[in-house]
């Protein structure tokens, strides 16, 4: 098998990518093949080489701006939820106020008491008037009708 | 997981919780744990130290409205490496757009992000980081997810939203093309 067609497994092998039988299989090969030992033994030298790069580090200035700016996030949220919150509580002020002008300066004239209302009404007004002396008076009439009827 | 002076340091899924909760320091317990990671990935992806910058703020920015919506089937690692290669792959698109250089010339590297090296047109470091940065972006993002990052191929699919197969065949080809470049150290 030439390199060309296992190469690319090769570095996923490298990478610990492969299954356990794909990798006993590989190994196998590599016996076989001095082309994709060599090129194995490159892929290690490599992510040695890279291994060795330098990490750019960032700077104590460069992380407090960062912490401001996170700080300046969290205060801008803040500023939004108030803001949504105010915008509910006008909301709510409005809808009452809207009702309430609705229900109590509409403008429609009052409705008058109808004519049965004011005659069933009356007697209770009489009685509520009523004197101690005419209540007993009352009484003794209504007693003496029931006494002439038995 | 421990600070430096002793402290135990709640786990990352603590964190989000809480910073998720409107807890501002928990968020910046996050900022402090991945600044220095982002940056170095940033500032190997697009080759200067400002840039590299912003991006990293985009990216914490990002994660900050991305905060509610995270559904912890990555890690927080994955996540924010995610977002800053999305950063990093917008910056390239406006830079672009400018017609702005986006890889230094080899032998070149600028001044700062390195620091001084007197021997900086041999040292093996200096070739190695210019090396990465004449691969193509798609090539050296998957290097130095890889690489520098220690990811593996399903992380580097879900973060760069490619198959897993266009990962293990852009790191094969990105490898050729370094062992080429730097054959001088693997002979």
């Amino acid at each position: 098998m030439s390199e060309c067609e296992r190469a690319q497994r090769l570095s996923a092998c490298h990478d610990g990518e492969v299954s356990e039988a794909e990798r006993a299989s590989l190994e196998a090969h590599l016996h076989q093949c001095p082309a994709c030992a060599s090129e194995l033994a490159r892929l290690g030298k490599l992510s040695h080489l890279l291994s060795t790069a330098p990490r750019p580090e960032m700077s104590a200035e460069a992380l407090a701006r960062l912490h401001r700016a996170a700080d300046d996030m969290y205060m801008a949220d803040l500023g939004r939820m108030a803001k949504a919150l105010m915008a509910v509580a006008a909301s709510i002020l409005l809808v009452c106020a809207v009702w309430l002008w609705r229900s109590g300066a509409s403008g429609e004239p009052i409705e008058p008491i109808p004519a049965w209302e004011t005659a069933a009404t009356a007697h209770e007004a009489t009685l509520a008037t009523a004197s101690d002396e005419q209540l007993a008076q009352w009484i003794v009439l209504d007693l003496e009708r029931k006494n002439g009827h038995d | 997981m421990t600070s430096e002076s002793g402290q135990p340091q709640p786990p990352d899924a603590t964190l989000l919780a809480r910073a998720c909760d409107g807890d501002r320091l928990a968020f910046r317990g996050l900022v402090d744990r991945y600044a220095h990671r982002l940056f170095a990935m940033a500032a190997s992806l697009v080759g200067n130290r400002a840039d590299a910058e912003d991006i990293v703020q985009e990216t914490f920015a990002g994660a900050f409205r991305g905060l509610r919506a995270f559904e912890k089937r990555s890690s927080v690692k994955t996540w924010l490496t995610g977002i800053l290669i999305r950063q990093a792959a917008m910056h390239r698109r406006r830079e672009s757009r400018r017609g702005a250089r986006l890889v230094p010339l080899a032998g070149a590297p600028e001044a700062g992000l390195h620091g001084p090296s007197p021997t900086a047109v041999v040292d093996a470091r200096i070739d190695v980081m210019a090396a990465i940065r004449e691969l193509s972006p798609d090539h050296r993002e998957v290097i130095i997810l890889r690489e520098f990052e220690g990811l593996s191929y399903d992380q580097m699919a879900e973060v760069l939203g490619i198959p897993r197969g266009t990962v293990e065949s852009r790191l094969f080809r990105a490898r050729r093309q370094l062992q080429e470049r730097l054959k001088e150290y693997l002979d």
